[in-house]
């Protein structure tokens, strides 16, 4: 058996600040790092495998940056790494990223399960776990917070707004996972220095079998700025019907009602 | 020239970060405020396989670098001063000296316990009438019977109620001072041997600090480490190692009282705007940051020294003396940012405050260390 967490590298938003006149984000220091819910998608290939005396590895897809990550993805317990590497990705939107992972995958061959993260830390777009389970052909279940395997059928708990829903599915199949379905590991020192002796596949657009056209994005991101607020500092007086009626009046004329 | 880490040694750092932003700084005031060992911590340490970091992997350690190693301290210390200096302890001063002079049947025996963080280790040197002063020393070991019997006390002993292994120094030929003295490995437990009542300190409250009895308490022959009146050169080989620990955690505190008071700084708001805006505090947090800094770079570097074979024993004096200064006149100045609130047991700068000063006074007070430094520059 053979069980794949796909992991996004992603800027550290603890060190991403904001230019406080043009409001764009400053990232020249800011580090890299595992999305955070793909930490969780990497404990539960790894625990499962653990459990099942299955194979775990992990699947990245970035630019060179994205290589820093790959010994902290093998520390955390996964048998070997594949990374997709390629200046476009970059730019990449969820489309170009599914099809890189599917191809890989595809390449990989014979995976039994394929486990991600519900939504990366920087986007939060929750598309490219079921884009590649489509592309792939094979079950998707999303926001899943607790999971059995036997027999060959995953058994998960999806936790939706409105309750949970148990659903099972035959494998292989795809699952998205929200961070309550386990709680990472922390490598020890054993583990991270023993993570440069693991193997890592380098994988190319030739390998996958795709082309340039394939890692073009259609979504364009025409802006990014830093979210900010600023006190207007009015304070509303008189009765407590005048003042609904006053801020009645100021949400209208901010047209936010 | 390269001053950035490796991918292994950043990895490092950020898991000892995690640990010790997760599960040390919560209970960090906690424990201080009621002088507690943190047993509860041992077991996660170990786990983790930081206490046998720059121990090789054939007797249980990690194998990592003395970089990687005070990376640990670093970030333990910034969350609590307390356990960084169990830690340091128990690899610095116990495990490292059996490994460096310890012969095969002892790396055997101890080592591999130590580094696997199944055993705790201390140090015991410092006497009553013999702190910086080692040759006044009057703790003897005779050999009656083909045993070792020590008689005498050792005061300050970190780990003190809670450590399985203790290298124990003693006067082997009295007449001879500083080259009269060995080394022991003595074990808990052992027939004379016990551990007073814990110290009342000023700081670091939650490490424990206790006298060590000796009275008729015999242990092996093969217990002497390394050869017999050579224990001085072992001690100060075991200090130098040492004081690169104890830089680091120095280092450690400093960093946690500048992120207190840059934190405090921002949201304290008075005259209607955050204090932070105010040139008095700006200038305050640059001089502290800056002083970090340039304590960092002693730090690692005197690591580096040792990793690379060179010699380490001024650069660890100096990388000591100077972060530990730099923690108690930043812990100082992060007090002063945070006003009458940093007084109070409230906020982590207090603790702070009283955990730094014992950076400049153990393991070699600032003293000793310009000592050990003008030595090098002029003998």
């Amino acid at each position: 058996m053979k069980i794949v967490a796909c992991y996004k590298c992603v800027l550290d938003e603890a060190d991403i600040r904001t230019d406080p006149v043009s409001r764009k984000p400053l990232t020249d220091r800011a580090k890299r790092k595992i999305s955070d819910y793909d930490r969780n998608a990497i404990e539960c290939a790894v625990s499962f495998a653990e459990g099942l005396g299955a194979s775990s590895h992990v699947l990245t897809a970035g630019t060179s940056e994205a290589k820093s990550t790959l010994k902290d993805a093998l520390s955390r317990g996964p048998d070997s790494a594949f990374f997709f590497q390629d200046d476009a990705m970059g730019d990449a939107d969820s489309a170009v990223v599914a099809r890189v992972l599917a191809g890989a995958l595809k390449l990989i061959g014979e995976v039994d399960l394929v486990v991600c993260g519900e939504g990366s830390s920087d986007n939060y777009a929750q598309q490219v776990g079921p884009r590649v389970g489509q592309l792939l052909g094979i079950p998707i279940v999303t926001c899943v917070t607790h999971m059995t395997i036997e027999d060959g059928v995953a058994r998960c708990e999806r936790n939706l707004e409105d309750g949970v829903e148990v659903v099972e599915v035959s494998l292989p199949a795809l699952v998205t996972v929200l961070p309550s379905m386990n709680a990472p590991r922390l490598p020890g020192l054993k583990q991270i220095l023993a993570a440069s002796k693991k193997p890592v596949q380098n994988l190319t657009v030739t390998d996958l079998g795709l082309s340039g056209e394939d890692l073009v994005p259609r979504l364009r991101r025409v802006e990014m700025l830093g979210a900010s607020s600023t006190r207007r500092n009015v304070k509303l007086t008189g009765s407590a019907g005048e003042v609904v009626a006053q801020l009645l009046q100021v949400l209208k004329q901010e047209e936010l009602i | 020239m390269d001053f950035e880490l490796t991918e292994e040694q950043q990895l490092i750092q950020a898991m000892a970060r995690e640990f010790a932003q997760t599960k040390v700084a919560p209970i960090a005031a906690e424990i201080d405020q009621n002088h507690r060992f943190p047993s509860e911590l041992i077991p996660e340490l170990q786990a983790l396989n930081l206490l046998g970091i720059p121990l090789p992997e054939e007797y249980g350690g990690a194998g990592a670098d003395a970089i990687s190693y005070v990376l640990v301290i670093e970030e333990l210390a910034r969350a609590c001063a307390s356990t960084a200096i169990i830690l340091s302890t128990h690899t610095s001063l116990c495990a490292w000296p059996i490994y460096k002079f310890g012969n095969e049947m002892q790396k055997k025996q101890y080592l591999s316990k130590l580094a696997s963080g199944e055993w705790l280790g201390a140090f015991g040197l410092t006497e009553p009438s013999a702190g910086t002063d080692a040759a006044s020393m009057k703790t003897i070991a005779v050999l009656e019977d083909d045993q070792w019997v020590l008689n005498g006390s050792k005061i300050f002993i970190t780990n003190g109620a809670y450590a399985d292994v203790f290298l124990i120094f003693a006067l082997t030929d009295p007449a001879h001072g500083t080259r009269g003295i060995s080394a022991f490995i003595v074990d808990k437990g052992t027939p004379g041997f016990s551990c007073g009542a814990e110290e009342k300190k000023m700081g670091i409250k939650a490490s424990s600090t206790t006298p060590l009895y000796f009275s008729d308490c015999r242990i092996p022959r093969e217990n002497l480490l390394g050869k017999e009146h050579k224990g001085f050169s072992i001690a100060m080989a075991a200090l130098d190692v040492g004081r690169i620990g104890v830089a680091a955690q120095a280092l450690g505190i400093a960093q946690g009282a500048l992120d207190a008071a840059v934190a405090y700084a921002k949201e304290r708001i008075q005259f209607g705007k955050p204090i932070a805006s105010h040139e008095a505090i700006q200038w305050m947090i640059a001089d502290c940051a800056t002083e970090i800094d340039a304590a960092r770079m002693l730090v690692y570097r005197a690591a580096w020294n040792k990793d690379k074979g060179l010699p380490y024993s001024s650069e660890a004096a100096m990388a000591k003396l100077f972060a530990s200064e730099t923690a108690t006149r930043v812990a100082g100045k992060a007090i002063q940012i945070h006003g009458g609130y940093g007084f109070t047991e409230s906020y982590s700068v207090e603790r702070s405050y009283r955990d730094a000063k014992i950076t400049e006074l153990y393991e070699g007070t600032s003293e000793v260390q310009r000592m050990v430094v003008s030595r090098s520059l002029l003998h």
